[in-house]
């Protein structure tokens, strides 16, 4: 259940999805249970045992999921940045209707 | 040094910031008048802690971000007064946290800082007031689902896709929460202000408010100065729960970029069908 767009740009132009750090996680999974927007994807029988399998259905600057971490294994890219990106997109998308 | 608290500490004992948590708690008792509440203990002996947690202030210290000590404080009903996660502490200190489960001459200097710290008194921070009036009440159109309501303020109020809400009067603004967040989180029990005279980005983070079941960072609908925060929240943050809009308020800023910030909010309209999607989506 993706939202498609993100203040009117679509979302999948949008890089906003949590980076997780492989070194520091220790599967609690306390992320999976907090994200309802099946963001997480659980391989029980791999090595990496959690992965970002949904990152557009990421809601775009959410960290919430970040706050549940014990081990602050997950980051997000910068807000800022980002924001900067989403207006160039739009002003794009204005030029070229 | 006349503070004292009533000290609820993670003690997890198989993580090193949790050893701190009861490194910073022994500090309080030894410090002061606090007296320590064992986590353990207190979920099978109510009796013995509910009335420390009553006579005195309540200091949690949760270990890292699981927040295990705020989600008992939160299960047994308390009133929390002061909060503190040790591997923050740690991280703004510029201390690094090592596995080891013993403390070493770092750990201890970190829990004895810390606990100074929350001893000292602080000074009464100076708050700004606001020249600004705002209405003491709005007209809501509201959305329900089960048993609960979602209000949104008809008119005079900007939203973000992330559930805040900015009320603008000239070249200043009050922003908030909206319905969704604190439906969502249920029983807010703590409020971590953002920093008066700090600027903020559009989407930057205005403070967190926090439940038993999450910690919701409040994305700034605008950009600019922090001018004030609600004081009151830090003594009653279900202020929130009762209207985020009124006396649930979080922060007030002095617009930087009003005209460009505009670019990224929405009017009632578009926020309430997003607000109902959302609600029909994943409320449950």
């Amino acid at each position: 259940m993706s939202e498609d767009t993100f203040m009117g740009v679509p979302r999948n132009t949008i890089d906003w999805s949590p980076i997780l750090d492989y070194n520091k996680c220790n599967y609690c999974m306390e992320c999976v249970k907090f994200c309802p927007h099946q963001v997480y994807e659980v391989r029980e029988t791999e090595e990496k045992k959690l992965i970002v399998k949904n990152p557009d259905n990421c809601v775009v600057f959410c960290r919430a999921c970040g706050k549940t971490c014990g081990v602050d294994a997950i980051t997000f890219p910068d807000k800022g940045e980002t924001t900067k990106k989403i207006k160039a997109t739009r002003k794009g998308m204005v030029g070229n209707e | 040094m006349s503070k004292s608290f009533a000290v609820l500490p993670c003690n997890g004992l198989d993580k090193s910031a949790g050893c701190i948590a009861r490194e910073i708690a022994l500090n309080l008792i030894e410090k002061s008048d606090s007296e320590m509440i064992c986590p353990v203990l207190y979920r099978v002996a109510d009796a013995r802690y509910t009335k420390i947690a009553q006579e005195k202030p309540l200091l949690v210290i949760d270990g890292c971000q699981t927040r295990c000590a705020s989600k008992l404080a939160s299960e047994k009903g308390l009133k929390v007064t002061a909060k503190i996660t040790v591997t923050e502490e740690a991280k703004n200190r510029g201390f690094d946290l090592g596995d080891s489960l013993r403390l070493g001459e770092n750990e201890v200097k970190l829990a004895e800082m810390v606990a100074d710290e929350l001893l000292l008194e602080k000074e009464a921070e100076k708050a700004s007031v606001s020249e600004t009036v705002y209405p003491e009440t709005y007209n809501y159109e509201v959305y329900k689902k089960d048993k609960f309501i979602f209000r949104v303020p008809k008119e005079g109020f900007l939203f973000n896709e992330n559930d805040s809400w900015v009320y603008i009067s000239g070249n200043k603004a009050r922003v908030g929460v909206t319905d969704y967040v604190q439906q969502s989180l249920s029983d807010i029990m703590f409020f971590t202000p953002p920093v008066v005279g700090q600027e903020v980005e559009q989407f930057g983070e205005l403070g967190t408010v926090e439940s038993g079941k999450a910690v919701f960072e409040v994305v700034s609908p605008v950009s600019g100065r922090i001018t004030a925060v609600n004081e009151e929240l830090s003594v009653a943050p279900e202020l929130i729960n009762q209207n985020p809009y009124e006396k649930g308020w979080i922060a007030e800023v002095e617009l930087s970029d009003l005209e460009s910030d505009k670019e990224f909010l929405l009017e009632f309209d578009g926020y309430f069908a997003i607000l109902k999607r959302k609600v029909d989506d994943f409320h449950v």
